[in-house]
Order: structure tokens, then C-alpha cells, then sequence
């Protein structure tokens, strides 16, 4: 099989096995000898793509049909685009290096709003009409899913299908369908009429907008008999019989995450007001320690990893935990195989389950605090109390660790200059325990790392309604929350202000957005999360040009009435428990979790997961 | 515990991925084979593998050499296939041997390499024939080589130990032997480039593609195959 990429210019270009493909365990198949052929398309480049747990499963989901040959595409780095744009080479997939306008299906998974002129990028260099409504029955059809398919709308001219949901439910009915129709010579437009039929699809063309004058929706309707008024997201219920991969992809070339990732769960119990995961994964849905000890011990043997990692929301909510955790160590304690263990939450067990697996030296110790002060905790329910933070880096520090990363956000609803002030106040109580530990048991200074993000309302969160704070105003709240801290040991950092109110915009962004995104791509915006290629001016000129002002978007609070551009999608949880909760935010009460007491959230219309625990048959 | 010495290729396939992942390929391969790899002791434990020399990115092989250790006296035959069935694309190990103690280790013992240039399409194999000899005969050669801060007027002719004309069909060749190694190294691209200068024609060695053939130690004043009588 010879490369897209002449040799020539892959020597040129940074990372060229970026794009050759050809990885231990990638599927081998005669594009020939299939009936569909799907693209995959991560909106990154190589290494974020190849990290992404979602990619891997669906890969091998697809690839077990024989009928369908699904292969992997990744955003071309920019110093390949301009010589492949130089040259007419299109952009193609790794397995075949074909051209992608040769495919039945182009997909792509949307995991952080700053992706989107990529994936504009990524169809212009295919040479396949950007917008949907210029493509024929020549070219494929562009379905797109992952988090951000849940408010679609920014991205309505240039995609066919939004799938909402996990892609184990729906995609064999797809491909059947589409396999019938082709066989029959049914047309494009026919067979995405016939998709009508399934929930967990919106096809923006089925659809109509209009605007109030204030800029507003002021109605939002079907303009196809058949297209329903809200579509639900798809979810797998039965998490122990769902496909998972028996491989994985190893990459030839360092990437993000090198490592077997396993799959705990699906959702999170505790309902964290500002995450949107933690809302449209909803229920949380686990797998068994004895499927996951299996599927470990399967991927360990056929990726050659030194590392496998847990993936969940929030693993040490998962119930089998001390079960899998010690299954995992009895496994791979002789066989050199790390554990690695995101998303703990520091208590005595898991500190001492942290000394079992991996080399405390090295590590870090890490609290999602979010916020500063116990009130503000309260109002995003974060269930982390200051006596929980400095009890659990007490016996960090007792343990030997010397590394405490601190997570927080800036801008959350209701913050006043006093919750600002406590970052800095945590974090100088946090050294101080430190110190508290005699001198003799300190086998090195302590570093607290305090890295501050900027809050961006989501759909489907209780703050959906809430007004994001500007750039400006991250940027002194970020002074303010720096000046507090006194100890020479905190370090404090914040991120890129701009891009975060770029990612506000295109979050709650509706259709009107996609033009602004369109231009954007036009000035040269590309890799948009990437801090050395953000590309500001691009953007505010593109929001220039289009008349379009990104304030309306970001920085305006809505009443509960106003139509937003997400209400035809439903994930499950309802508008009223959003609305609750927003209330309560703004009371600063806290909502129990879903295993401490239900809040009947909406969820359990799906029939599964932790929302049926307690009921015995 | 034994080691063994392996001789492998590194084909078109795999020709993009650098030494250090390379190294990274082998040892996730040992694993995938469920091979009894000897560990180093210390805080840090890592596989006891180590290679010859690196190859430089874009460039094949049909010579690469490495030591591997294992915790048990395995047949050298099945060591061999167990890793081939598991080893990326473009990697195949031709050769496996058990290796006597006290040989100094693959790195330590390099000292020549033979390489092929296949040169673009405004050389012609005519040209090569016409003109090989005569640059080997040069007194010196210089070119320019590239030092930790810049480039240099290097003369490369003493690393220079054979050119043969292994020019096939339209495509014009060259084959080499040069220095390799810790004293001395030359780069195949080096010997490439003098000749384009000596030809009159500019030089870009993104159209050159290169192949290794094999790696040499010196035994009895003699370049043998690092897999030359170190045989158990
Ligand atoms: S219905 Fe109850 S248990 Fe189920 S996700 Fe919602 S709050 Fe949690």
C-alpha cells in the first residue's frame, strides 16, 4: 500500500508517522471487498485522537461487520496542510490512504467546542462540500457525535446527522438501513428520511428556526411530518454485555496517553452544577470487577502497555472499586504493569491503595475543589469540604508525597471577591499542614500547584441560563485570586481567558453560529484549543463580518421562557430539575447524590443504572 | 538467564518511526509475546534490550542489530517467532542467536555500516557509472556537516572505505561502506551529497531514499556481521 503523502514531503513535516498508519492491532481490510465504508474523524491531531477511549471502541464496534470498513482520520498538523493544499492531495484515511470523498460515511466526534473549524478544515481538504446543503448523492454523509453533538446547532449547516448518545446502540441499525437503501438505488435525501424513524438522531435539514427581533428564538419546528418535536439521546443499559474491544490500537509514536484504558462506568452520580458530563451521561450505569478484570488482563496481553488506567467520572464512586482494585494488583503486581488512578478522590484508602500501585515520588495528589470557599462549594455542589482537602493532604503528606495539584474555576454564579480570596487561603492552609508533619518526615519541599479555569455555562447544566463572565473579567478575578496567596510554595495559573470565552460562544451557540464558525476557518482560524495557534483576531473579526455578537451568547442571562437553541434535544434529565437546581444554586443548598437519595432528575426513563439499584426483585 | 543477538529489518512500512520508538515497538512487542525478559535492578526497572545503532528517520534496513536478555534459556528459534508474530508492520527479525558472554555489547562494537543511496531521477545510472570512480579517487571531500552550533567544511574521505555502482534497471545506486560508530561517523547522506556536488547537481536528500544494509565490528582487521562469532 503506498502513502497519500509522497515520502518527499512526509520527510519534511513534523511526527510523519502521524499519517501512515499501520499501528499494532489496526484493521486490515479490502475496501473493495466491503459494502460500507465509514471514516472515523477526530478533529485533533494524532496524539489527542489516538488517546480518545471513544475512538478505540467504536473503531473495533464498526469493524466487527464484516460489510463495514471503518478507518481512522485525524486533523492534519499545519505544516502538513499547507504542502498537502500545495500539492492537491486530499485529505485521506490512515488504513487505505484514500481520499475520504470515496466513503459511504464521514464521522466525526466533537469532545471540546474549539474543534469546530477543524472539522470545517477537514472537509474542505477532502474536497467535500462544507455545507450540507451543497452536498449530492456523490458525497458522504457527515454524521457527527460525541459531547458537543448535544447543542448541535452551531454546527446545523454542515453536518447531515447528529447522533446523541453512545454509538454501541444505534449504529448496526444505521449501517443495516443504509446497506438496504444503497442496494435498492434509493437517493441520499430518501435514506435520511428513513432515519426518521429512529430516535437519537437529529437531521437539522427536518427542521426550521426563526428569530424573535430582540435575537431570541421564537420557534423552532419540525418541517417533516415525521421528524419528532424532541429527540432523545440513546443510551446502553446493560453495561456488562455491551461491546468492548478485545484490542487496542498501539501507536508506533508517543501520544497523550500511552496506556490500556478501562472503562469503569458511564455518568456520574453527583451531579456537579457546572459539568456537563456529569448531566447528559446520566444514569450512571456500571460494569462488574469480574468483566473489567477480564477485559484488563485481555488488553495488557494484546497492547504490550506498562500502564493500565480506570476512566470513569469519578472512580471512587464505583462500587466494585476496593473489589477491581485488588483484583488488578493480584494480576499485575509481578508483571511491571502500573495502575494509574484519575479522578480519586484522596481519602485513607485511596492513599493507601496509591502506595500499592504506583511510585509515590513521582506522583501528584489532586482536588477538584472548584472553588475557594465552602458557600461557593455549595452552590455548584461540589461535595468537598475544606476538612476533607486538608485531612486527605495530611496523610498524603504523612505518606510521603510532596505534589498537591489544585483545581479551580473562576467566574462560577454568584462569586464575590471573599470566594476568590479563599484560593488563596485553601492553598496557604495547605502548606501550612505540610509543615505540621515533623521536619524529619519532609523528603522534599512541598508544591502546591493551583491551576484556575474559566467558567463556561453549558447546555443541560442548572447554569445554562446564567451569563458567562467577559475575558476582561477572568483576567482581574485571576489578579485577585493571585494576590491572595501568600506562600512562597503555591504556584498559581489560569488558563487562556480568551479561548474560554471563544468555547462560551460556541457552547451555547445556535445556528446563527455557523456562519461566524465558517468564517473564522476563512481567516485562517484552525486548532483553536491549541494556545500557540489561537488565532483571537481571526475570530473577532469573524464575528465582525457576520454581524453576529458573541456577548449575546456568552455574557446574557436567559429567563427561564426563552426557547434555547437545544430544547428539541432531550437528555433525559428535565428542564424543571435543571430549574430546581438552579434555584437551590443560588440558595447555596446542596442536592444529594444519586446513591444517597434520588432527586427524580428525569433519568430514569431509560430504564437502567443507578436509578433501579435499590429496587430488589 | 541468556542473551541473544538478533539481526532485523525495518521495512517502508515502519520507516517514519524513529529510534526511541522503535526501541519503545520492541519492548511492547517482548510483552505481547509474553517473552521471560530479564529486568534491570533499581528504581526504575526496564527491559534488558539495547541496539545497535539508531537509524536515522526515513531510512530502511535490512541490517539492524540488538542484545536482548531473557530469564530462561529459550530455543533461539522460538524466541524468533514468538516476536515476529507479534512485532509491527515492517519490523522482522531474520536472524536470532544465542550470544556468548563477554562479547561487548552491539553498541559498543559498531564500526562500519553499509548503506544504499538511491538517488532521484537527474541522476542516471550513466552518470554514476561515469563518475563513481573518479570521486572515490578524490583526495579529500569535503562537505559541509553540521556541528552542535553549525555547519563546518568537513573532509569525509578517510571515512569513506568502499563505492560500488549498484545502480538497477533506470534507477541510479549507490552502495557504500563508511565509518560507524562512537570515534568515528559518517552519515550516508554526507557521501551522497559530495557525489551530487561532484556531479554538478544540487542536492536535496528528501528525494534521496536510503537503505541500511548491514552494521560491522571489526574482527582480526577484518568488517564481519555483528552476529560474527559471538555465537554461544
Ligand atoms: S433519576 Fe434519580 S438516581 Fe436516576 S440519575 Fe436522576 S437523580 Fe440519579
Amino acid at each position: 500500500m503506498k502513502n497519500a503523502i509522497p515520502d518527499e514531503i512526509l520527510l519534511q513535516v513534523e511526527k510523519p508517522a502521524r499519517y501512515v498508519g499501520r499501528e499494532v492491532n489496526m484493521v486490515k481490510k479490502d475496501p473493495e471487498n466491503v459494502d460500507i465504508r465509514f471514516a472515523f474523524c477526530f478533529p485533533d491531531v494524532y496524539e489527542v485522537g489516538m488517546s480518545h477511549l471513544g475512538l478505540q471502541i467504536l473503531y473495533y464496534f464498526l469493524n466487527r461487520r464484516e460489510d463495514t470498513y471503518c478507518e481512522r482520520v485525524f486533523s492534519p498538523w499545519t505544516d502538513l496542510e499547507e504542502k498537502m493544499r500545495e500539492n492537491n492531495i486530499p485529505l485521506f484515511a490512515l488504513e487505505s490512504q484514500e481520499p475520504l470523498r470515496k466513503f459511504d460515511f464521514v464521522g466525526f466526534t466533537l469532545q471540546y467546542e474549539l474543534c469546530y473549524t477543524n472539522l470545517i478544515n477537514m472537509l474542505d481538504m477532502s474536497n467535500i462540500p462544507v455545507l450540507s446543503c451543497d452536498r449530492t448523492d456523490d458525497d458522504p454523509i457527515i454524521i457527527c457525535g460525541g459531547s458537543c453533538a448535544y447543542n448541535p446547532e452551531p454546527l446545523a449547516d454542515f453536518v447531515d446527522i447528529f447522533y446523541l448518545g453512545e454509538g454501541e446502540v444505534l449504529y448496526d441499525q444505521i449501517l443495516d438501513m443504509y446497506k438496504a437503501h444503497k442496494k435498492a438505488g434509493g437517493s441520499k435525501a430518501e435514506f435520511l428520511e428513513s432515519l426518521l424513524e429512529l430516535d437519537g438522531l437529529y437531521m437539522p435539514k427536518f427542521y426550521d428556526v426563526s428569530y424573535k427581533e430582540n435575537g431570541e428564538i421564537e420557534s423552532f419546528k419540525p418541517n417533516h411530518p415525521k421528524a419528532r418535536k424532541t429527540i432523545k439521546k440513546v443510551i446502553v443499559t446493560d453495561m456488562d454485555n455491551v461491546f468492548y474491544p478485545e484490542k487496542q490500537l498501539v501507536p508506533l509514536i508517543e501520544v497523550v496517553h500511552d496506556r490500556v484504558t478501562l472503562e469503569l462506568f458511564r455518568g456520574c452520580i453527583r451531579g456537579c452544577r457546572f459539568c456537563q458530563a456529569g448531566f447528559v451521561y446520566r444514569p450512571v450505569r456500571e460494569k462488574t470487577a469480574p468483566t473489567l478484570l477480564e477485559q484488563a488482563k485481555n488488553l495488557v496481553k494484546c497492547s504490550g502497555h506498562e500502564e493500565i488506567s480506570l476512566i470513569s467520572l469519578s472512580t471512587s464512586d464505583f462500587t466494585c472499586f476496593p473489589e477491581l482494585a485488588n483484583g488488578l494488583l493480584d494480576e499485575f503486581k509481578d508483571k511491571l504493569v502500573n495502575i494509574s488512578l484519575p479522578s480519586l478522590r484522596i481519602d485513607a484508602f485511596s492513599i493507601e491503595l496509591m502506595e500499592k500501585v504506583q511510585e509515590v515520588r513521582k506522583s501528584s495528589l489532586t482536588f477538584a475543589a472548584e472553588a475557594g470557599t465552602q458557600r461557593l462549594r455549595n452552590v455548584v455542589n461540589k461535595n468537598l469540604t475544606e476538612e476533607v482537602i486538608l485531612d486527605g493532604c495530611k496523610l498524603a503528606f504523612d505518606g510521603g508525597w510532596t505534589k498537591v495539584k489544585m483545581y479551580f474555576m473562576l467566574g462560577l454564579p454568584t462569586e464575590t471577591e471573599e470566594d476568590l480570596r479563599g484560593i488563596g487561603a485553601l492553598t496557604d492552609k495547605i502548606v501550612e499542614k505540610f509543615f505540621e508533619i515533623p521536619k524529619e518526615n519532609r523528603p522534599k519541599p512541598v508544591t502546591v500547584n493551583a491551576s484556575a479555569s474559566c467558567f463556561v455555562p453549558k447546555p443541560f447544566t442548572p447554569f445554562q441560563w446564567d451569563a458567562q463572565d467577559t475575558y476582561e473579567s477572568f483576567g482581574e478575578k485571576a489578579r485577585i485570586a493571585k494576590r491572595s496567596i501568600t506562600r512562597k510554595q503555591v504556584r498559581f495559573t489560569y488558563h487562556n481567558t480568551k479561548m474560554s470565552s471563544l468555547e462560551g460562544v460556541m457552547a451555547r451557540g445556535d445556528r446563527r453560529i455557523g456562519a461566524v464558525i465558517y468564517k473564522a476557518w476563512e481567516n485562517g482560524c484552525r486548532y483553536d484549543g491549541w494556545t500557540d495557534k489561537f488565532n483571537w483576531e481571526g475570530w473577532t473579526n469573524a464575528f465582525e463580518e457576520t454581524g453576529v455578537d458573541p456577548a449575546f451568547y456568552a455574557n446574557r442571562v436567559r429567563s427561564y421562557d426563552e426557547i434555547l437553541p437545544w430544547d428539541h434535544i432531550s437528555v433525559g434529565v428535565s428542564r424543571q430539575f435543571l430549574i430546581n437546581e438552579r434555584e437551590k444554586a443560588l440558595r447555596a443548598e446542596v442536592t444529594p447524590n444519586c446513591r444517597q437519595e434520588c432527586s427524580n432528575c428525569g433519568a430514569k426513563t431509560f430504564g437502567g443504572g443507578v436509578c433501579y439499584d435499590d429496587i430488589q426483585v | 538467564m541468556m542473551t541473544y543477538r538478533f539481526k532485523f529489518s525495518k521495512g517502508e512500512e515502519i520507516k517514519f518511526i524513529g529510534h526511541l520508538d522503535i526501541v519503545q515497538a520492541f519492548q511492547r512487542s517482548i510483552k505481547r509475546a509474553d517473552l521471560p525478559i530479564a529486568y534491570s535492578n533499581g528504581f526504575n526497572p526496564h527491559q534488558q534490550i539495547d541496539f545497535a545503532s539508531p537509524l536515522s528517520l526515513g531510512y530502511v534496513s535490512e541490517g539492524e542489530y540488538g542484545d536482548l536478555k531473557l530469564t530462561q534459556d529459550l530455543e533461539p528459534k522460538e524466541v524468533m517467532e514468538r516476536l515476529n508474530a507479534v512485532l509491527p508492520d515492517g519490523m522482522v527479525i531474520k536472524e536470532l542467536i544465542r550470544r556468548r558472554d563477554g562479547v561487548k555489547n552491539t553498541m559498543a562494537s559498531v564500526s562500519a555500516g553499509r548503506y544504499k543511496a538511491y538517488l532521484d531521477s537527474r541522476i542516471t545510472p550513466k552518470m554514476v557509472e561515469e563518475n563513481l570512480e573518479n570521486y572515490f579517487a578524490l583526495k579529500e571531500i569535503i562537505v559541509m556537516k553540521k556541528t552542535k552550533k553549525n555547519f563546518k567544511e568537513t573532509d569525509i574521505k578517510p571515512d569513506i572505505f568502499q563505492l560500488i555502482n549498484a545502480s538497477e534497471g533506470e534507477s541510479a545506486i549507490i552502495e557504500m561502506v563508511i565509518a560507524a560508530g562512537s570515534t568515528r561517523n559518517l552519515k550516508p547522506e554526507s557521501v551522497a551529497e559530495g557525489f551530487y556536488n561532484f556531479v554538478g547537481v544540487e542536492y536535496n536528500k528528501f528525494k534521496i531514499g536510503f537503505k541500511r544494509m548491514d552494521i560491522y565490528m571489526v574482527i582480526d582487521e577484518k568488517l564481519v556481521p555483528l552476529t560474527y562469532g559471538v555465537e554461544f
